[in-house]
């Protein structure tokens, strides 16, 4: 119990600092989804706490992504104009997206040689981590081990995303959020919220729409995968 | 302190839409997790104003704002498979940014695409 609420602290505490520090630099690196874990984990060698006991509190944090799922709701609310008028578009790319996420795992994982249930693991990684866990059980992958690459794609997207709205045509706020919320999920959205309100809201649409999708399409997409 | 209240009180109703939606896909056997369901039950109750979007909106964006903090436990959570990531870590990294890379292009271009067809299609 003590070790849990240490822990809470310490992972609030930690992410404040950094993100602090991240409003001043704004570098990439220095994103908190990056630097505060990697302070912990430096925390729990130091001090020789477990994982376990570490998660006893972290995992209060975990649960409230719960309802930070509904709150996308609001967002998406406030701009359901935008889902309304761009309708065909905003189906067509992500279907687009959430195909792609699978084929391109599927195929440079299998060119890296890495085990099949690892591979099987790393397919539903593009979206929110309930969902991912929920797909991994169903095609046969480790779900705990999803979760690891679902934090991994979030940390990835948020470095190379904006840099390729930066660097290519890609102009409409629309598309600037569809990029990273299906690229990157809850961690991209929240990158496209600080890019500005109609890309954080058109990233919300993205991440609830891969989520759907990716459960819709998993079961088609492995019949041509396997 | 007015405002942290609000906070708290409209992240608890939030929760009791995830727990409605968690109620729902497990009665229902549902493989749609309970937060998504929770997200469609609260904007369809925004849509018919059964919820007003103010009793919601400070709560919501609380959580949105501070989002990053709730994934730093999971991200944590990637030293239990500390063997596999020494291992194979490197592997893993290339596969998720190269992937993620071409996840990223295939839908913003599509998008960006789709979206100048149609204004050009209007003139």
């Amino acid at each position: 119990m003590t070790a849990g609420f240490i822990s809470f602290i310490a992972t609030v505490a930690i992410y404040y600092l950094s993100k602090k520090i991240y409003q001043k630099k704004t570098w990439v690196i220095l994103s908190p989804l990056l630097i505060a874990p990697v302070i912990l984990v430096a925390l729990l060698s130091i001090t020789h706490t477990t994982y376990k006991s570490y998660s006893s509190g972290g995992q209060w944090l975990t649960e409230i992504l719960q309802p930070a799922t509904v709150a996308f709701a609001v967002p998406l609310y406030k701009y359901r104009h935008i889902l309304k008028k761009q309708m065909a578009v905003i189906a067509l790319s992500m279907t687009a997206g959430v195909t792609i996420a699978f084929i391109s795992s599927d195929f440079i994982a299998r060119l890296t040689h890495v085990s099949p249930n690892v591979i099987l693991s790393m397919l539903p990684r593009s979206v929110t981590t309930p969902i991912a866990m929920a797909v991994s059980i169903n095609i046969g992958g480790i779900p705990a081990m999803t979760a690891a690459f679902v934090i991994m794609t979030g940390i990835t997207g948020i470095i190379i995303g904006p840099l390729l709205i930066k660097w290519l045509p890609i102009n409409d706020k629309l598309s600037k959020g569809l990029l990273l919320g299906m690229g990157a999920h809850g961690a991209g959205t929240s990158k496209a919220l600080e890019i500005g309100k109609e890309e954080g809201a058109a990233a919300s649409l993205a991440m609830v729409i891969a989520a759907v999708f990716t459960l819709a399409l998993a079961p088609v997409l492995m019949t041509f995968l396997t | 302190m007015k405002k942290v209240l609000l906070i708290v009180v409209q992240v608890i109703l939030l929760s009791l839409f995830s727990l409605a939606g968690n109620f729902i896909s497990k009665v229902f056997y549902l493989p749609i997790s309970g937060s998504i369901i929770g997200l469609f039950l609260l904007f369809i109750c925004l849509h018919f104003k059964i919820i007003k979007l103010s009793w919601v909106e400070i709560g919501a964006g609380f959580l949105l704002a501070e989002l990053l903090l709730f994934f730093i436990p999971s991200a944590v959570g990637v030293i239990q498979y500390k063997s596999d990531m020494i291992h194979n870590g490197l592997k893993f990294i290339i596969i998720i940014v190269l992937s993620t890379l071409i996840v990223m292009l295939v839908t913003g271009f599509s998008a960006e695409f789709l979206l100048r067809r149609k204004e050009r299609s209007k003139q």
